[in-house]
């Protein structure tokens, strides 16, 4: 640029600031309007979305799917698809080196790549088109980023419509862009550039629609996160229900085992007590759940010795209902019930009552690898339909249904007069409002959501106040 | 009695011609695009100052700093609230900034005079990247942990230096309390000092080129 060309806009500049604003109150004013809002905004998002949780991070949950901020899955996409390319997609640094070197590069170098002094939007269609091109690709890659390039059934169809998408038909737009713009030396067409970018944008939009009509985005796996310490809590009994009970017992005070192969009969310490828990931090106990005490008969639970074990949260919450359960140094917080109570002639649904229930006293046995007379108990169709005694254990309207027996303590026995079923659980008894939650479920014919169960409510009849 | 005061510290302190330089000066007709420049340093600005208070109760190291943030969620008063806005300013800062460049870029006023302020801006923009990914390491979960494994693999794929920069990045072959430790360092002092450093320099050079017109026909 020569210093005539400097001086004239210069000059242009000069004459804009006459007839232009002042900083002070003009432009500051327009700023202190934006920022009072995103200020706004911010507060808004906070109180009202908050903060997504995610469990505590567990190094060795290696099959858990990494997903980067929203702002880098754009680069994420475009590795994914660009893997995809025959041949080049192995060369894996062309696409996570080379490219984003290349464009950071060039939007560095921009004032020095485009030295011409022109300004006006039409004078400037090459460097705006490809821009436009470019920033609308990455809106695109963010939003399909959900989208697996193998849909369920095995086809790449979804892998390739987003290669075309995201790769292709832009790629073939700069090239085009590049032409007419270098075709004409000077001054670049406006309108047939226009054309091209705009014709790309709706190919691009199109493809984007075939992606999410051919392969919906895959749901987010729902990862349950206890936020408050009532939450904590209650997820760590349900969890201690599950993995510990049959060695340890409800309440941590087995001291010899009972029922459990291998180990029958073996003498163990309590864990409810001070010996335990004024001994061992936090730290330690959840050492002695992740590696166990294999030498003694406990099995490790941690994710690196266990695929099927805890993760680092699920042990910090078993921790944390241990300590606030057994240790008198902790005062239990007021816990929520394990079921909304009933009132009269009200009756329990699956979803509400039930699933609680048979997640705290019967899952740890009612599950796939346990002795159960292959009752499993883990959702609503297994309840109803699995078990030895499948068609008698659960009989709408019937009081002798074989599960309502057993839970009251009423064993069942065979012909011979041989045990069948022992009572359930085996050791212990239910609390009397749990078994009435069973009774009125099975007689009123298993409801399982809520409506269902509300459709079934028959209000008591009032009492009839007797007239003097 | 009131102008006496004025006049001493006037006197001392010069205020008037700071108003003068900074503030009265004279400006090509702007709009509202013109305001994303401002918003940025807002941004900047809440996220430093909500970012010290979170300082008050973070701890980085892989035992705690998950069980920190709970706390501030849970046991802080406002807790929720600071670390909200702060989560969320991060998220609109990025895209603020974005535009903004995108804005400067339309209207071409990265040319002459303002080359450097365009050259300064774009280590602001990668200076503001970085900061979004170290600071998402900072909560130690699960999302965190595996998106940086997989963002720090990606930078140790470059030919060569590939494997250096990795345990660069890492302080060691994977993911440790070291990591942690070295994203934090990063996301509290480096990288803001970085970027606090270039703002004012950015800042400077605007004040003295004034801001660019939006240009008409001829131009
Ligand atoms: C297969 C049976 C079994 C299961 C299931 C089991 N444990 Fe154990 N646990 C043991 C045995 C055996 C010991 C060793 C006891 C001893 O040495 O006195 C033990 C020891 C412990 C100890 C250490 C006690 C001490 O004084 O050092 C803790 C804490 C513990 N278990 C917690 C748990 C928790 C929590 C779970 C559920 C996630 C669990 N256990 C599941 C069998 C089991
Ligand atoms: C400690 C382990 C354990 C727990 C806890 C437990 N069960 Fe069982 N359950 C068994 C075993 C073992 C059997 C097999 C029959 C037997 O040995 O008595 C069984 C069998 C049954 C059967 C008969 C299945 C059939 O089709 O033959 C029913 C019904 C049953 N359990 C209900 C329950 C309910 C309801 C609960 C929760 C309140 C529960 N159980 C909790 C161990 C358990
Ligand atoms: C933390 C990030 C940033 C802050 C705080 C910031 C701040 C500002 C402010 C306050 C202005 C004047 C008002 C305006 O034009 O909006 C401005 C102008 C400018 N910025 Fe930035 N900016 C940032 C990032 C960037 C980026 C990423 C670029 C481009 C790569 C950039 C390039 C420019 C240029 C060239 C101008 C002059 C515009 C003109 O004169 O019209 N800035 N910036």
């Amino acid at each position: 640029m020569n210093d005539e060309t400097k001086k004239q806009i210069n000059q242009r500049y000069d004459r804009e600031l006459q007839r232009g604003e002042r900083f002070w109150p003009d432009s500051i004013f327009k700023d202190v309007i934006v920022s009072l809002a995103i200020f706004i905004v911010l507060v808004l998002l906070a109180t009202f979305i908050g903060v997504e949780n995610s469990p505590k991070a567990d190094p060795s949950d290696t099959a858990y799917i990494p997903r980067p901020e929203w702002y880098f899955l754009f680069l994420f996409k475009f590795l994914a698809l660009y893997g995809q390319i025959p041949l080049l997609g192995k060369v894996e640094w062309l696409a996570t080196v080379l490219v984003p070197t290349i464009g950071i590069g060039l939007l560095t170098l921009l004032p020095f790549i485009d030295k011409s002094p022109w300004r006006y939007y039409t004078r400037r269609m090459l460097p705006l088109t490809v821009m436009g091109i470019i920033v609308f690709d990455m809106v695109l890659l963010t939003l399909v980023s959900d989208i697996p390039t193998v849909s369920e059934s095995g086809s790449k169809l979804p892998g390739i419509l987003q290669t075309v998408m995201g790769l292709a038909i832009p790629g073939l737009a700069l090239i085009v862009l590049y032409y007419l713009a270098y075709r004409r030396g000077e001054d670049s067409p406006v309108a047939p550039m226009l054309w091209t970018s705009g014709l790309a944008a709706v190919l691009m939009v199109g493809f984007a629609a075939a992606t999410f009509i051919v392969a919906p985005p895959v749901a987010k796996t729902e990862e349950t996160v206890a936020n408050t310490l009532i939450e904590q809590i209650s997820a760590g009994q349900d969890l201690y229900s599950v993995h510990c009970v049959e060695c340890h017992g409800d309440d941590g005070k087995v001291t010899v085992i009972e029922g459990v192969e291998g180990l029958e009969g073996k003498e163990i310490s309590p864990i409810n007590g001070r010996d335990m828990l004024y001994t061992l931090n936090d730290a330690a106990i959840a050492e002695v759940i992740n590696y166990g005490r294999p030498d003694a008969g406990m099995n490790p639970f941690g994710k690196a010795y266990n695929p099927e074990g805890l993760t680092k949260s699920e042990i910090d919450y078993i921790v944390t209902f241990m300590r606030y359960n057994w240790d008198d140094r902790f005062e239990k917080p007021v816990m929520k019930p394990l079921f909304p109570s009933l009132a009269d002639g009200e009756v329990p649904s699956y979803d509400v009552h039930i699933a609680p229930i048979v997640k705290r006293y019967c899952i740890s046995c009612h599950r796939a690898g346990k002795d159960n007379n292959n009752f499993l108990m883990t959702s609503y169709q297994e309840i109803l339909t699995t078990g030895d005694q499948a068609d008698k254990n659960l009989v709408k309207g019937d009081m002798n249904s074989y599960l309502l027996q057993v839970i009251q303590g009423q064993a069942i026995l065979d012909e011979k007069g041989e045990e069948l079923i022992g009572v359930m659980p085996p050791k212990g008894h239910l609390p009397t409002d749990v078994i009435d939650v069973w009774i009125r479920w099975i007689m009123n014919g298993m409801p399982q959501t809520a409506e269902e169960a509300a459709a079934l409510y028959v209000p008591p009849t009032p009492v009839p106040t007797p007239t003097p | 009695m009131w102008k006496k005061v004025y006049d001493w510290i006037e006197e001392r302190l010069g205020l008037k011609a700071l108003y003068d330089n900074l503030l009265d000066r004279p400006e090509p007709k702007g709009n509202w695009w013109n305001t994303l420049g401002s918003a940025s340093l807002f941004l900047f600005v809440i996220q430093g100052l909500t970012g010290i208070f979170l300082t008050v109760y973070y701890t980085p190291s892989p035992d705690h700093a998950y069980d920190s943030i709970q706390y501030i969620m849970n046991g802080v008063a406002f807790g929720w609230l600071i670390r909200g806005i702060h989560h969320w300013g991060a998220s609109l800062m990025i895209i603020i900034v974005f535009v903004h460049m995108l804005r400067v870029f339309v209207t071409a006023s990265f040319k002459y005079p303002r080359e450097l302020t365009w050259l300064i801006g774009i280590g602001l923009l990668l200076l503001t990247l970085g900061m979004g990914f170290t600071g998402y390491l900072l909560p130690w979960h699960q999302m965190a942990y595996w998106a940086t494994t997989v963002g720090t693999q990606i930078a140790g794929s470059v030919p060569f230096l590939g494997d250096f920069i990795l345990k660069a990045l890492r302080g060691g072959p994977d993911l440790s309390a070291l990591t942690l430790q070295r994203f934090f360092a990063a996301h509290i002092w480096l990288l803001p000092a970085a970027l606090a450093g270039l703002i004012g320099v950015h800042l400077y050079l605007i004040i003295k080129h004034g801001e660019s017109h939006y240009p008409s026909r001829d131009e």
